[in-house]
């Protein structure tokens, strides 16, 4: 006796299979690439998925769009180690000088503009956490609320442009990256001034948690302002050269990084060991991710094999459930799978599946986009595996886990707040792109 | 981390290090280029194209020998430290037998480059230049992950190599 499985019950037997081969520790680039040519083997037989893997893998390897994302890592790279966090928290600092819980502001403005030079939550949660934290503490703020800020404020790098994780969302969803990057610069500084509104709010509630530190004079203001310039030179050139048609993409990412390369040595806060750190640094991380996509590249195309997105779609249709609901159970999914999974192979994973239900509701990839980096940030704070809450604890081990898990609370509450705000007025990310008429 | 392994990751990352900078300095080139001299340089988009499947795929070994695959390590808290010793060394020979498919399929594509003489369009480079870095990347990450299986440094610990 024999029997076949549909389509769709082997796409769903390759989902699962998936899933407990990362909970059994297997790198999650190995997973993808060995369930995804399972899968496929398992619908059209070994020969077809065996000889896919050679056109894949070349497909990856001379893929031009893929080369902007090495060259924003580097300048991330290059500017974390250029000292120019510590300057731009003393500018931001200058900004906010004198208004109850500044220094906390500072935090947010800064791991705003340093984080989407950096790129990396991560990266921008281990650079604040060493400069604005001792500060905080040392003016009697809440260690767990000082934490909680610097581990919210990070996610703000995943966001706001030139952003990587947006880069590996454009190639895997085949979007325009400049239109991307045009649509996440509202959601991003929204997001921004929701935390800083939840600075205000826990001033107001918790009054303790946040004395009153005594203003800067106007002098030593202007001075320390004047910080600012190194990165936003860097994300004048990063971000605004598309938009003004000097650079491509890959072009503006290449720029900036050697900028911050010219900056760091003129300014005599780089040197050579340091620059060869930041390209070593580059080179390893940028094989980590590229491996993901390139299983990523292999578990889609069986996906797409199974014909599975489009029968979710239709059944989604069939289903006749409100798009507020879809969008609320795919939140849901995606607040689970960010408890467990890093936020390039969160997306990675469920682009082959989400993007047609996503159409199916009335949303276009590029609102998607923005709306599944949001749910990037919160899985970035959200226990068990927030990952910037660890990095954070790894640095300040005196500060219990689960307190800087609570003083994250507030600003999981405005990443939710955004998150409504998305799905309400999903005009917001279209609106500058829009304006500006960016394709 | 043994001593060879270290520096079999460091030469494999300085390699790829040397591609990235080749890549930024060929496209700030370019853009210098023309926006001075309305001179781009010919070709800079294969010459990148070369550059980035160098700078993936040379990186890779080092990946693997510095432990620094992506994995999620909730396994880690529960299972004793010999399970996840186990568990990394049948990563490692997962991760080879996939490397080794994926090496085979690229051997044939690169021969068959070579037999048509593919060239690209523009410069007119030889294709089969795009596959070395690509077959040498995945025989050197085969052999380290082979040598991952053996290596008795090989112990729990968490990793997020590559996170954003």
């Amino acid at each position: 006796m024999s029997f076949t499985l549909s389509h769709g019950a082997v796409g769903l037997i390759g989902i699962i299979a998936l899933l407990a081969l990362i909970f059994a520790r297997l790198p999650i680039a190995i997973a993808l690439g060995v369930s995804g040519i399972a899968g496929y083997a398992a619908l059209d037989g070994w020969g077809p998925a065996i000889r896919m893997t050679g056109t894949v893998t070349f497909q990856l390897a001379s893929a031009y769009s893929l080369s902007v994302i090495p060259l924003f890592i580097l300048m991330g790279a290059v500017a974390s180690r250029a000292n120019m966090a510590k300057e731009l928290f003393e500018a931001c600092n200058a900004l906010f000088s004198g208004i109850r819980g500044a220094l906390a502001n500072a935090t947010i403005g800064s791991c705003a503009l340093f984080g989407s030079i950096c790129g990396s939550s991560i990266a921008t949660a281990a650079t604040f956490s060493s400069v604005s934290i001792p500060e905080m503490r040392r003016h009697g703020y809440d260690p767990a609320f000082s934490a909680g800020a610097v581990a919210s404020a990070g996610t703000l790098a995943v966001l706001i442009p030139p952003s990587v994780l947006i880069a590996v969302y454009s190639i895997g969803s085949e979007q325009s990256l400049p239109k991307l990057y045009a649509a996440a610069f509202l959601p991003g500084f929204i997001l921004a001034a929701f935390y800083v509104l939840a600075v205000w709010i826990i001033v107001w509630l918790r009054p303790q948690w946040v004395p009153n530190v005594p203003g800067m004079a106007l002098g030593e203001r202007l001075k320390a302002a004047r910080g600012i310039w190194k990165l936003g030179l860097l994300f004048f050139l990063a971000v605004f050269g598309i938009y003004l048609g000097w650079f491509s993409p890959t072009e503006a990412a290449g720029v900036a990084a050697f900028t911050a390369i010219i900056i760091g040595f003129a300014t005599r806060a780089l040197d050579w060991r340091k620059l060869r750190d930041a390209f070593l640094e580059t080179a390893f991380t940028t094989a980590a991710i590229f491996f993901i996509i390139l299983g990523a590249f292999f578990f889609s195309r069986f996906i797409v094999l199974t014909r599975m997105p489009n029968d979710v779609a239709v059944w989604v249709n069939a289903a006749q459930l409100s798009p507020t609901i879809i969008l609320l159970i795919i939140a849901i999914l995606y607040i689970v799978l960010g408890t467990f999974l890093d936020e390039v192979s969160m997306i990675l994973i469920t682009l082959p599946v989400m993007l047609p239900i996503i159409a199916q509701i009335g949303y276009d990839p590029i609102w998607f986009g923005i709306f599944v980096t949001v749910m990037c940030t919160i899985g970035l704070i959200s226990p068990p595996t927030g990952m910037t809450v660890f990095v954070i604890q790894a640095q300040h081990p005196d500060i219990p886990v689960q307190r800087i898990y609570l003083g994250t609370l507030i600003f999981l509450a405005a990443d939710l707040a955004l998150v409504a705000l998305l799905v309400a007025f999903p005009g917001i990310v279209h609106w500058l792109p829009n304006l500006f008429g960016v394709k | 981390m043994a001593g060879w392994r270290n520096r079999a990751a460091m030469a494999s990352g300085y390699i790829a290090a040397i591609a990235v900078a080749g890549m930024m300095l060929i496209t700030v080139a370019d853009v210098v280029l023309r926006a001075v001299f309305n001179f781009p340089i010919r070709g800079t988009l294969e010459i990148v194209e070369l550059m980035l499947a160098c700078s993936f795929f040379l990186a890779l070994p080092g990946i693997f020998l510095r432990d620094e695959n992506i994995v999620v390590d909730l396994i880690d808290q529960k299972a004793s430290s010999n399970t996840v010793t186990v568990l990394k060394r049948l990563s490692a020979l997962v991760g080879a037998l996939m490397l080794a498919v994926l090496l085979w399929q690229g051997w044939i594509s690169a021969q068959d480059t070579l037999v048509f003489n593919d060239v690209t369009a523009d410069l007119s480079i030889p294709r089969i230049y795009y596959w070395m870095p690509v077959l040498a990347g995945l025989a050197g990450s085969i052999l380290a992950a082979i040598a991952m299986i053996f290596d008795p440094h090989v112990k729990r610990g968490s990793h997020s190599g590559g996170a954003v």
